[in-house]
């Protein structure tokens, strides 16, 4: 599903050239899940974004289902990206001007591939039925993150990746959040890509991996 | 502790130096703008305020009924027979394409409070060699003189002749040299010869035998003639001190919202309300003291731009002489100042208020600012009907006052118009949004465009009413231009009828005319005569007696004139009118006939020299560029019954006539100038170019309005460019490619701006219509039709899309450059 | 037309501003009662050399800064009611005679001033000319010829008939228009001989020795009609001619003078001014001429009189001296001389106070005279 090969990414700063990844290679089978661990500034957002082909790597070639991302131009990247990715941010990035349900509905109705019984599906398993017409910051954190979670799901997407999507919540949200998040993916059968630093986030996963000065300390569990 | 709050309140700043410098660039230019209209118009009435002391000092005229031109021996006589009279001897002099006029003065006899006195120093030197030039400091730059270096100097005339030494008089008009007779006769080389025989206005109750007394006319005195003028002006300074105003506005909004929590923890950690709001009035007035001080020296130097043609502009249209040099007196000091200050204040007033009543509790509460902004819509929609009755209240009452007069209602009625228009562009455009929405439902990046934009009117709202505002003044003003060019080139065309013109001074003009008649290859002579008769008081009840200087214009009513001359009314059409003007009847201009509410049909009685009888008016006549009130009879009329001269003869040649050596024969015959005849295309061309520059300066203003509210525009994008760069940075990681992403805010507001001007079109219309019914007849006595320019408004609407589209072109260009994965992690930070 | 007049408008205000523009001067040394102590090196200079000339001297003196022909009378009308008048020609030259400007039609090198004044009751009616001329030019705006004598500026005139020079004239000038107009119409007629005060009539002004020629025709007898507050009356009564031309009249310490000419009923006339500063030991400088009813001279020298104000009067905002003790202690005459009405201060460009008075014996208060005084620097 999704294979990382001798990535290497190097910022360029005025101090001067940064690496950050030095050589990961993973790969992600369909269905399963995967937990990117490591301490801030290891560059787990940086293979996430990579990831999702918001960036291209400096070396080292992804692929997802096979097709190579260095092939594809930005507005492939950007179709791929809508049509079969979903991303989860630390920070929702819901868009204020639209309520619930049109945010929900989003990226599923820029793909062009709205399913109304699987969104309304959706609002129910998220807890939101009723406030389709809310707007974003009229929803607590953990009801943000929830719309979030559903918004990327509504296109079944084949990837999830998920940047800290509880890192902004307290601990009984990020558990309900969690639960419901790693319930919809098994529902959606799609793979889980998700960055945390914590063991106890990381814990249900199919497998874990670290992430350490740029390179996978890899010991799955 | 006050210190510090300012301290703390400032370094907001330094994380946002583009909000600081948006704020600054408000200030800056709503004062800049400001201030330069006041300089130009402070400038205006000093030189108004220099012209009233010589009208206040208005004098009577004598000329010899012979034609003869005076001479000292007429001084004399009429002195020896006890004439209180003064010569004066009046010439030009050309110094580097310069022209200033000589005014030889014998300052002994002047009809004044003259005075031989103190020690007699300044007199004697006055009038003994090597004289003295006395002139305003401005009339140096003639010669590039400073005023330290010019007391005393004797710039050269030519190669033999130096001026006398200089002496400046401030109150002195620019370009007059002011000497005494014998200085200046030796300059101009006249002798014997006088210019004028003056005598204090009503020293003589008859004129002496053989010389014609011309009374000092009661004129309007400039200031009056061009007080709409600078309201205008000053209408439109206001208008552009508003839109900075709405810049600073939405400047110091952002600034509060985003230090919102900053306040609030200032007054957690016990800062007292006081301090906090006294905190705020003095970054408010640092920020004064910085924006003023651009703004006027920046307005200065833009005044200095724009006074020649303002200058051009009262000379042409009200013949009054304005300095082309500023003068700035410390009331426009501190009334610029007191103006960019008060405006901060008011535009400020709101933070203020908002700092004075910050709920301490509501620390890390989220804004209800949707619902908040819901009712701000509610309260501009009755704001903006508020408005709108008051502005109906004004046309009413303007439909009831006589034409001519309601100058200031005018205005008012216009701002009224603006801001109730204004104000309710908002919620219109929340509306159309709003219907927009559903309507694009099924196209998501379509209704995510609209649901956004709809976002950001709490903060575009003000910019674009700053917009609406300049492209309906524009639209309104460049109409009314525009209809007054048509008019004024069709009523030339019509005026001119002659193709050739004769201009001399009328003692020559007389015997002229028999020489061109008796020429075979003149086809027709069209002679013109001034004069000027005592309009008696229409009603006795009035003030008895009472009586006014009207002016005389004698043309000759040949079918070669009056097929084209153009009329406004008549009292039986035209043949019946023309037919009437010969046999006793007048027509009047249309200035006159506003100013006195007369039409045709009414009587004037005029006070002639065979005794005063009532005339019958049978024609109003178009006048433009005249700002005085007229009276037409035919020319021999005015020679003969009024004592008016001969004053230009107009010309048709046979078509094969050699115009050249008609020109070389006149001159030779009548000692004139050649360029005394001239062409009427020529006529037309300087007429043309005249009026071109007497909107110079309306224009500019325009066009710098629409700057400053595109400038307002660019503010409050880049203002919210971080932000709304996250928002986008999103869509992007849901798959919408860059570049749609980029072109998106364009198509946002280019669409947004595309609306404000369609509603600009009917606001501009209206102005023009109130310009040119109503402030136009007020200011100039003459009323233009409503011409309607459909080229005019699409240029509005592409002047709109133009303004949104450069203005959103910087943050869109931002987007573009700026990877929307940095966007991402400024949103994570 | 239109610019003309606003020139020609302008130009009232630039004369003002010749003396309300000026810059103060810079040098804080005094020139007395108006400018007439300014140094005048470059002018002709009055001393006792030459005895006067006549007719020459009754025509002007260019060459001399300043001249004077001086005309005061004590007239009544037909009611009796006393009357006072006035009638000055000034001539001043603008600049020494070496540097005049080559005559044209306009240059002048001199420049004349014209006072008339009328005054009985509360009335005071006053009227200032300006002409300016050159001196080389005959036939100007103002001027005087010597014989037959003609003094003009205008329409105001005073001449003699070539058959009687300088002993008949006629007087005429008038002011104003309609009902505003005041004015005479004189005959006078010289019922006595000129007198010089001083040798050679040359008459001093300070102890330092500068003066001016001085002469007077102190015995003038007239008639005619005098038009004021819109009446036209016959008058009668007596004349005073005064002639006085110098370049030099006052010390720059001198700040003004209180100057006196009597008519005596007794038939004697007595001249007498105090000059104020430039006297013995910075004293005033007084001086008095006392003429017998023939004109011969009885009393004549500085130091012979004394001037003392008794009693003074706001007029124009300053306190003129109204009532005088005047005394000749040699003569053993006391008077006291009191203005008819304080209210005699022509407002001219140079103002003064100048007005008729009466003369009283100075123990017994009876009349004994009338006359002018004229009062200046206050």
């Amino acid at each position: 599903m999704l294979a990382l090969q001798h990535v290497h990414k190097t910022f360029s700063t005025p101090q001067g050239e940064l690496p950050v990844l030095n050589g990961i290679d993973l790969t992600l089978q369909q269905g399963k899940s995967l937990a990117l661990m490591g301490e801030s500034g290891s560059g787990k957002s940086t293979l996430l974004h990579l990831a999702a082909g918001l960036d291209l790597p400096s070396e080292g070639e992804i692929s997802i289902d096979g097709r190579a991302l260095s092939t594809l131009d930005e507005p492939a990247r950007a179709r791929l990206r809508r049509q079969h990715l979903g991303l989860v941010f630390q920070q929702f990035h819901l868009v204020p001007s639209l309520n619930v349900i049109d945010n929900l509905r989003l990226q599923a109705r820029l793909a062009d591939c709205e399913d109304a019984e699987w969104t309304a599906h959706l609002m129910a398993r998220l807890g939101l039925s009723g406030r389709e017409a809310y707007f974003p910051e009229q929803l607590s954190g953990g009801q943000q993150q929830r719309l979030a979670i559903g918004r990327a799901l509504a296109v079944r997407p084949r990837l999830l990746l998920a940047d800290e999507p509880t890192g902004n919540l307290d601990e009984h949200s990020a558990d309900t959040v969690l639960a419901l998040l790693l319930d919809l993916v098994k529902e959606t059968r799609c793979a889980l890509l998700m960055v945390t630093h914590s063991a106890r986030v990381a814990a249900p996963l199919d497998r874990l991996v670290h992430l350490h000065l740029g390179r996978l300390g890899d010991n799955a569990s | 502790m006050i210190l510090r709050v300012l301290a703390t309140l400032l370094a907001h700043y330094r994380r946002h130096p583009g909000q600081l410098a948006m704020l600054l660039l408000g200030l800056w230019v709503a004062s800049a703008l400001w201030s330069s209209v006041q300089a130009v118009n402070a400038t205006a009435k000093d030189s108004y305020a220099r012209a009233n002391a010589l009208f206040s000092a208005n004098v009577d005229e004598l000329t010899r009924r012979d034609g003869q031109p005076l001479t000292r021996e007429d001084y004399l006589t009429l002195r020896r027979a006890g004439l209180p009279i003064s010569p004066m001897l009046e010439g030009t002099l050309q110094i580097d394409g310069e022209r200033l006029t000589i005014v030889g003065i014998d300052p002994l006899t002047l009809p004044s409070d003259n005075t031989l006195g103190g020690s007699g120093d300044a007199l004697t030197a006055f009038l003994t060699p090597p004289w003295q030039t006395q002139l305003a400091p401005e009339t140096l730059d003639v010669w590039g003189l400073s005023r330290q270096q010019a007391p005393g100097a004797t710039p050269a005339v030519n190669k033999n002749q130096r001026l006398p030494p200089l002496a400046l008089r401030p109150a002195l008009p620019p370009d007059t040299l002011v000497m005494d007779i014998a200085a200046a006769a030796a300059l101009l080389d006249r002798d014997n010869t006088l210019s004028q025989l003056v005598t204090a206005p009503g020293a003589l109750s008859q004129p002496p035998d053989g010389y014609r007394l011309s009374r000092a006319a009661t004129l309007a005195s400039p200031e009056q003639l061009t007080e709409s003028f600078h309201l205008n002006l000053t209408a439109l300074a206001l208008l552009s001190l508003v839109v900075g105003l709405f810049i600073v506005q939405a400047a110091l909004g952002l600034a509060m919202e985003q230090r919102l929590t900053t306040l609030r923890t200032l007054r957690a950690l016990g800062v007292p309300a006081v301090t906090l709001v006294t905190a705020i009035l003095l970054e408010l007035l640092v920020f004064g003291v910085l924006g003023s001080a651009l703004g006027l020296a920046s307005g200065i130097w833009l005044a200095g731009q724009l006074l020649p043609d303002v200058a051009t502009t009262l000379s042409s249209l009200y013949q009054a002489d304005v300095n082309q040099s500023l003068v700035l007196p410390w009331h426009y000091w501190v009334g610029s100042l007191a103006i960019t200050f008060g405006g901060l204040l008011l535009a400020g007033s709101g933070v203020l208020w908002r700092a004075a009543r910050l709920n301490v509790l509501a620390l890390g509460q989220s804004q209800a600012w949707r619902l908040a902004y819901q009712r701000q819509l509610k309260r501009m929609t009755l704001g903006a009907a508020a408005v709108a009755v008051l502005a109906m209240g004004l046309a009413l009452w303007l439909g009831r006052l006589p034409p001519g007069q309601g100058v200031l209602a005018s205005f008012g009625f216009v701002a009224a118009l603006l801001l109730a228009s204004a104000l309710c562009l908002p919620p219109l455009i929340n509306g159309v949004l709003h219907l927009l929405q559903r309507w694009l439902r099924r196209h998501p990046l379509a209704h995510w465009a609209v649901a956004d934009i709809q976002l950001q009117l709490p903060r575009l709202s003000l910019a674009m009413m700053a917009l609406l505002i300049a492209l309906a003044t524009n639209l309104g003003v460049s109409s009314m231009v525009g209809g007054f060019r048509l008019t004024f080139l069709d009523w030339l065309d019509q005026r001119l009828a002659a193709p050739l013109y004769i201009n001399a001074s009328p003692s020559t003009l007389a015997p002229m005319l028999d020489w061109l008649d008796a020429r075979p290859d003149v086809a027709e002579t069209l002679p013109t005569a001034r004069g000027s008769v005592d309009l008696l008081a229409m009603d006795d009840a009035q003030q008895q007696g009472a009586r006014e200087r009207i002016a005389l214009f004698g043309i000759t009513p040949n079918p070669t004139i009056t097929n084209g001359w153009p009329l406004l009314e008549t009292a039986a059409g035209r043949p019946a009118a023309w037919a009437s003007l010969s046999a006793n009847s007048v027509f009047i201009n249309e200035q006159m006939a506003v100013a006195k509410q007369l039409a045709p049909g009414d009587e004037v009685t005029l006070d002639t020299p065979q005794g005063t009888r009532p005339f019958e008016i049978t024609a109003v006549y178009p006048d433009y560029g005249n700002p005085r009130q007229q009276i037409l009879v035919p020319t021999k009329v005015l020679i003969q019954r009024f004592g008016g001269e001969i004053a230009s003869i107009g010309l048709v040649v046979d078509e094969n006539a050699d115009r050249q050596a008609l020109r070389q024969a006149l001159a030779d015959r009548f000692d004139v100038a050649p360029e005394a005849m001239v062409d009427q295309q020529e006529i037309k061309q300087l007429a043309t170019q005249i009026f071109e520059r007497t909107f110079t300066i309306t224009r500019a203003l325009n066009g710098l309005t629409l700057g400053v509210a595109a400038l307002a525009l660019l503010a409050t994008l880049l203002a919210q460019a971080r932000e709304r760069q996250r928002q986008l940075a999103s869509l992007w990681a849901l798959g919408v490619p860059r570049k749609t992403l980029t072109l998106l805010p364009l198509f946002q507001l280019g669409g947004l701006a595309l609306f404000t001007g369609v509603v600009a079109i009917p606001l501009g219309i209206a102005i023009t219509w109130t310009l040119v019914a109503i402030i136009n007849v007020a200011a100039f006595g003459w009323r233009l039709p409503l011409y309607l320019f459909p080229w005019d408004m699409l240029i509005t609407l592409a002047t709109a899309l133009g303004v949104a589209l450069a203005a959103a072109a910087l943050p869109s260009l931002q987007l573009w450059r700026t990877s929307p994965q940095a966007m991402l992690n400024q949103g994570a930070t | 037309m239109n610019h003309s007049r606003l020139s020609a408008a302008l130009v009232a205000m630039a004369c003002l501003m010749l003396i309300g523009c000026q810059e103060p001067s810079s040098d804080a040394v005094p020139q007395g009662f108006a400018g007439l102590g300014e140094d005048a090196a470059a002018f002709a200079q009055a001393d006792a050399s030459t005895p006067l000339r006549f007719p020459e001297d009754h025509g002007p003196h260019p060459d001399y800064r300043i001249e004077w022909w001086y005309l005061t009378a004590n007239l009544e009308d037909d009611q009796g009611e006393p009357l006072g008048l006035q009638w000055t020609l000034f001539r001043q030259a603008l600049t020494p005679p070496d540097e005049r400007p080559a005559p044209s039609p306009w240059a002048a090198d001199q420049v004349w001033m014209a006072h008339l004044g009328i005054s009985q009751g509360e009335t005071h009616a006053a009227a200032e000319r300006f002409a300016r001329s050159h001196s080389e030019h005959a036939n100007g705006q103002a001027g005087v010829k010597a014989a037959p004598f003609q003094a003009w500026i205008d329409d105001w005139s005073l001449e003699s008939p070539s058959e009687a020079n300088f002993e008949d004239f006629t007087l005429q000038a008038y002011s104003g228009e309609g009902a505003d107009r005041f004015g005479y119409t004189l005959t006078l007629s010289a019922q006595g001989p000129l007198v010089w005060h001083g040798e050679n009539g040359f008459n001093a002004k300070t102890v330092e020795g500068q003066g001016s020629r001085y002469y007077s025709q102190p015995f003038l007898s007239i008639t005619g009609r005098v038009t004021l507050n819109g009446e036209t009356r016959e008058v009668s009564g007596k004349g005073w001619l005064d002639r006085e031309w110098s370049s030099q009249l006052l010390s720059q310490q001198q700040t003004g003078w209180d100057w006196f000419s009597l008519h005596l009923e007794d038939g004697r006339k007595l001249m007498a001014y105090r000059l104020r500063g430039g006297g013995p030991a910075g004293g005033d400088y007084l001086f008095a001429h006392l003429l017998a009813a023939d004109g011969q001279t009885e009393l004549i020298g500085p130091g012979s009189v004394t001037l003392t104000p008794l009693a003074t009067h706001s007029v124009a905002g300053r306190d003129i001296p109204t009532r005088w003790s005047l005394t000749l202690p040699d003569v053993n005459l006391q008077l006291t001389v009191e203005a008819r009405h304080p209210n005699r201060w022509m407002p001219t460009s140079v103002p003064y106070w100048e007005g008729d008075v009466v003369v009283r014996q100075a123990a017994t208060q009876e009349n004994i005279g009338v006359g002018y005084l004229e009062m200046t620097g206050y």
